[in-house]
């Protein structure tokens, strides 16, 4: 029985078409995946005929055989409020802060006219999107709730009037991977009761699992769909075989790393705590008692869930965070503190961070962008040489020099993550410190990136410090790993025995959900 | 509502009206014309008329609103420079220092200020210059905080962490990274604080406790032509009308600017 | 919650103790003595008052002596209205003053948040356009041009409303001054309004509301207002601080027997006891608003309590 069919659909803004022609079905108890990369009219095929949009859309989409085009806004609310349940990316602002969880499932349940719903039938609710402590957070507020707990509140929230059908819109992307896991999951069971799920991603390998049928999107149209098993083996696309590829997976044989040098940065029970946020006393401990050691040309990852402590970690050690205790060395030789950090210590490892925008600043060319390490690490070279360095370096992460005179907000978010690892190596640093650095970018790019640091690992023997939340990725990179989970160092090793044989739990939990 | 350009062209006339216009006029705003008391608009030598004791009142006006504006001006920047000052090296070093800065700045908001401001009169006479200079100690407080907020978040930037490992020194990175990122932010208040001013100025002279006569203001021209409303409204009316509309005029440019920044 | 309160309270009680310090070391330190005005008094008279009025103890002592009597409810003595006690002026003027202010504050919140809320429905519209202009001229033109103003067409011209005066808080009397004293606040809680439930309705809680087929006015009410109103009561101190000062002039104005009048004559007059105790009177008032706002937050958004 079909649920939802989608036939001929187009968005359009301004008169310009932002997808087209787009069909699918989905049947009683089906997930369906549309994947593509970001821009490619993903969400806006999944949200726009509901009315969530406010663009003019042309085709059909039949809802239980009702037509959803060109129905009235009132109409179309009452066929969300009965038929169908939307849960969305960001699970921290999901839901309304000043209501109760209880409250707001009511609300819910009530909108398919079902009358009030007894406090029992809210338990069964939490119950079914596996909630612990079901009771009392019926009565608790939303902050209350981590990350996880509240995305399955929304997702009990999108179900409690029992829709036919479930629109996933990145469910997710914001998740780090043991989340992700269990919220596919999770997503899987629900579809036992017949409910139909559409589900929106950019990463292909991680929903072909999930999914019956794989639509595939580039540029608002469909470029490829068939059946997800079909689709992973033998794409027929090389848009969609770029997606699959520059998606990191366990199962891609392990990269060629350059070989290992002596230990060059050494770090001993770093510990770090910050003032509990919105109290006067007390300290929250962001990492205690750390201990490892980056080699020269060796990749180290440290790798986490969110609130893990990594980055806080990496940021100590490199000198750009505080720190409350704990030796940090290169070469043997203690740093100074933040503070005290000379030329000659501030260039042996250069950062660069997740978010490419905010790690450029807006009111300064790309080409001063790049020239301000040298400037002060490097004060003894004359103005022609400095430019002939910056041009070398935008050169060295394949940038046109063309771009050296824009301001970072024209640059797209690859281009600007370019810039700042151009920035990073221009002063030719021993070590670099990928904080999260491709995270905020889209799969595709990110693989470019990826591969670029990689040469550049190879070329110039470099030693990098990966912080990320994505095993698979860290694997592209490093031959050595650190677990991270609340604040500590949980299993440390190579890369390879630790994925082959986790020891601790938070490890095997990280392997498992990479798979 | 207002076409876009409106604001900025309406206050350049002012501002130009106020600093060119009162030597061409026939009569200075100080001077008694005994023959044109309470003379209506459109009379001769007397445009808009003259007020109870025969000054003539569009030199009167333009004269309070050149007095308004420069009183404004210079409060709102000794403003800029305690607010910024202020809010930056809190929002910098953060901490214990913060905390107590912004202290400081909690209580000093919490007091009636325009009744200290009142109260600074009443013990030290009145003069033009403490109209101004307490002001400006009155109005940096918004600015010191919004200021702060803006230092705090962008301290925690990458690209500032970035100078930073970059090696440039902290003075540095204050000066080429932080305040340029702010300067438009500043601005903004800056232009919002102006009307604050203006409002508080022409307030004060109202009640009789600003600028003394013969000088003359926009608040007094206010108060003057209150008193005579009911037999002469014009001089009521045009007085407020250019207060109305420098107020206007400078917080719906400030208010874009904010809003603009702010997206 | 509780400890946020405590914390204001902690600063509250220093800043209502420095204001009283301040204020009353700047009246000491004043150039001349109160009785200079009067040249026909003798020394021996001049001595007598002195005397009586404490002037000739040390000035801790002084301090000591007007903190004490401030916590009698003891404003001293007025040194224009020799007849009076600053307490007798203030618990004359004080009933007008919070009459007035009152429904003036009532009225602010109540037009303030029905044009935000209406201007955010109607949002990038010509309902938006032209009410949130109003909002920025209503904040713009300050009290002393409106009061006039209102008069000169209400009374004046219309006929419509008695020009000034009290008269034992007739509805007729309030009517204007209390539209004069309302509007620029109305027009600043409207814009705060407004721009909280823009900033509030772009959240994707909004979104996920919206997703569950609420209603838009549910959404609007249920889920947008609430949030969007932080803004509106963090405005509340100063708001009450505009309030007292636009009184100050609207009392002038209207010739009304409240507080601000008493305030303006004190300061004209030199009388240091009257203008002093109504500072600390407005500056208690103010922070008592701050604490207002605080106890508002937590409710407006339970993420503030802590």
């Amino acid at each position: 029985m079909t649920i939802y069919a989608v036939e001929g659909l187009c968005v359009s803004a301004g008169g310009q078409p932002l997808v087209s022609d787009i069909g699918f079905t989905i049947g009683r108890g089906e997930c369906v995946a549309l994947v593509g990369a970001s821009g490619s009219g993903k969400s806006l095929t999944c949200l726009a005929p509901f009315g969530l949009l406010p663009l003019p859309v042309a085709g059909s989409a039949r809802l239980r055989g009702r037509e959803l085009i060109g129905m009235s806004p009132p109409s179309l609310r009452h066929a969300r409020g009965h038929d169908a349940g939307f849960i969305f990316q960001q699970p921290l602002t999901a839901l309304t802060p000043h209501l109760k969880v209880g409250r707001q499932l009511a609300e819910a349940w009530r909108q398919a006219g079902k009358g009030r719903p007894r406090r029992t039938d809210l338990v069964a609710l939490l119950d079914r999107v596996g909630l612990d402590h079901v009771d009392e957070r019926l009565d608790q507020y939303p902050h209350r709730l981590s990350g996880g707990q509240r995305q399955r509140v929304a997702i009990a929230a999108a179900i409690a009037h029992d829709p036919a059908l479930l629109v996933a819109d990145e469910p997710t992307s914001a998740l780090d991977a043991t989340l992700r896991a269990a919220m596919l999951d999770l997503l899987g069971r629900l579809r036992e009761g017949g409910l139909a799920l559409l589900l929106v991603s950019h990463d292909l390998p991680s929903v072909a699992r999930q999914a019956d049928r794989i639509v595939v999107l580039e540029a608002g149209r469909v470029i490829e769909s068939g059946a997800a098993s079909t689709v992973l083996r033998t794409p027929r696309n090389a848009y969609t075989r770029a997606l699959i590829e520059a998606a990191p997976h366990l199962s891609e044989p392990p990269p060629l790393l350059p070989p290992v040098g002596p230990p060059l940065l050494t770090a001993e029970g770093v510990c770090v705590s910050f003032p509990r946020p919105g109290r006067r006393r007390g300290r929250v401990q962001a990492v205690a008692d750390a201990t490892l050691a980056v080699h020269a040309g060796e990749g180290l990852a440290i790798v986490g869930g969110s609130g893990s402590g990594k980055s806080t970690l990496a940021r100590a050690i490199a000198r750009l965070g505080p720190i409350d205790a704990g030796q940090v060395a290169w070469a043997g030789r203690t740093l100074p503190a933040r503070g005290r950090m000379g030329r000659g210590d501030r260039h042996l490892m250069q950062p660069v961070f997740q978010d490419p925008l905010a790690s450029l600043d807006p009111m300064w060319r790309v080409r001063d962008i790049v020239a301000e390490p040298l400037r002060h690490l490097r004060p003894g070279l004359s103005p022609i040489a400095r430019a002939e360095a910056v041009a070398a370096a935008l050169g060295d992460v394949e940038m046109d020099s063309a771009l050296a005179d824009r301001y970072p907000a024209t640059l797209s978010g690859g281009q600007a993550q370019r810039v700042a690892i151009a920035r990073a190596i221009v002063t030719q640093p021993k070590l670099l410190l990928l904080d999260e650095a491709t995270s905020g970018l889209d799969v595709l790019v990110a693989s470019r990136i990826v591969s670029l640091i990689a040469r550049l690992q190879h070329e110039r023997g470099l030693a990098i410090l990966f912080v990320t939340h994505d095993l698979a990725l860290a694997r592209r990179l490093c031959a050595r790993i650190a677990v991270m989970a609340a604040g500590r160092i949980v299993e440390t090793g190579a890369m390879e025995s630790v994925i082959a044989r986790p020891a601790h739990p938070v490890t095997r939990a990280l392997v498992v959900a990479s798979q | 509502m207002i076409r876009p350009r409106a604001p900025g062209l309406i206050l350049s006339a002012i501002v130009l009206a106020a600093l060119l216009l009162p030597p061409l006029l026939p009569w200075r705003y100080d001077v008694i014309d005994w023959g044109g008391v309470r003379a209506p608009p459109l009379s001769p030598g007397h445009l808009l008329g003259a007020d109870g004791v025969g000054r003539d009142l569009l030199a009167r006006t333009l004269v309070g609103a050149r007095v308004t504006l420069a009183v404004a001006a210079a409060a709102a920047l000794v403003s800029l420079v305690i607010g910024v000052a202020w809010g930056a090296t809190a929002g910098w070093i953060g901490g214990r220092v913060d905390e107590a800065m912004m202290r400081v700045v909690d209580a000093l908001y919490a007091l009636p200020f325009m009744f200290v401001v009142i109260l600074l009169m009443v013990v030290f006479g009145r003069s033009i210059l403490l109209v101004f200079l307490g002001i400006g100690a009155v109005e940096w407080l918004t600015m010191a905080r919004v200021v702060r907020g803006q230092v705090m978040a962008l301290r925690e930037q990458p690209f500032v962490i970035a100078a930073e490992a970059a090696g440039a020194p902290p003075r540095r990175i204050v000066t080429m990274h932080v305040l340029p990122n702010i300067a438009g932010v500043a601005l903004a208040y800056l232009l919002l604080t102006v009307p604050q001013v203006v409002m508080i100025e022409s307030f004060l002279s109202f009640l009789g406790l600003g600028v003394q006569e013969p000088l003359t203001s926009l608040g007094i021209l206010v108060k003057e032509g209150a008193d005579d409303m009911d037999i002469s409204p014009h001089a009521l009316l045009l007085p407020g009308g250019l207060l109305v509309a420098i107020l206007i005029c400078l917080t719906v440019l400030g208010e874009r600017l904010r809003d603009r920044l702010a997206a | 919650m509780r400890a946020l309160l405590l914390r204001r309270l902690a600063t509250a009680v220093p800043t209502l103790a420095a204001v009283v310090l301040l204020s009353f070391l700047l009246m000491r330190l004043a150039p001349g003595g109160p009785f200079d005005g009067e040249l026909a008094m003798d020394p021996a008279t001049r001595a007598a008052l002195v005397h009586a009025y404490g002037l000739d103890l040390p000035l801790p002592a002084q301090m000591l002596r007007y903190v004490g009597g401030l916590a009698r409810g003891d404003f001293g003595p007025s040194l224009v209205y020799r007849d009076f006690t600053v307490t007798d002026l203030i618990a004359s003027g004080l009933p007008v003053s919070l009459t007035l202010g009152g429904l003036a504050l009532t009225l602010a919140v109540m037009l303030g948040i029905s044009a935000g809320l209406i201007a955010a429905t109607r949002a990038g519209g010509r309902t938006d356009r032209i009410l949130m202009f109003a909002m920025t001229l209503l904040t713009a033109v300050p009290t002393f041009v409106t009061g006039p103003a209102l008069v000169l067409l209400f009374a004046l011209a219309l006929g419509w409303a008695p020009v000034s005066g009290w008269a034992g808080g007739d509805p007729a009397h309030l009517a204007l001054p209390v539209i004069a004293l309302a509007l620029p606040v109305a027009g600043a809680i409207g814009k705060l309004t407004r721009a909280g439930l823009a900033a509030t309705l772009r959240q994707d809680h909004i979104r996920s509301a919206h997703a569950r087929g609420l209603s838009p006015s549910r959404v609007l009410l249920v889920h947008a207002l609430r949030p969007a109103l932080v803004p509106v009561a963090s405005y509340l101190g100063p708001a009450a601080a505009g309030m007292l000062t636009g009184a100050v002039v609207i009392e002038t104005v209207f010739a009304l027997p409240g507080l601000g009048r008493h305030f303006v004559q004190g300061a004209l007059n030199r009388d240091y006891p009257l203008v002093l105790g109504v500072v600390i009177l407005y500056a208690a008032l103010i922070l008592l608003f701050n604490l207002l706002a605080d106890l508002l937050y937590g409710w407006l958004d339970p993420r503030m309590r802590g």
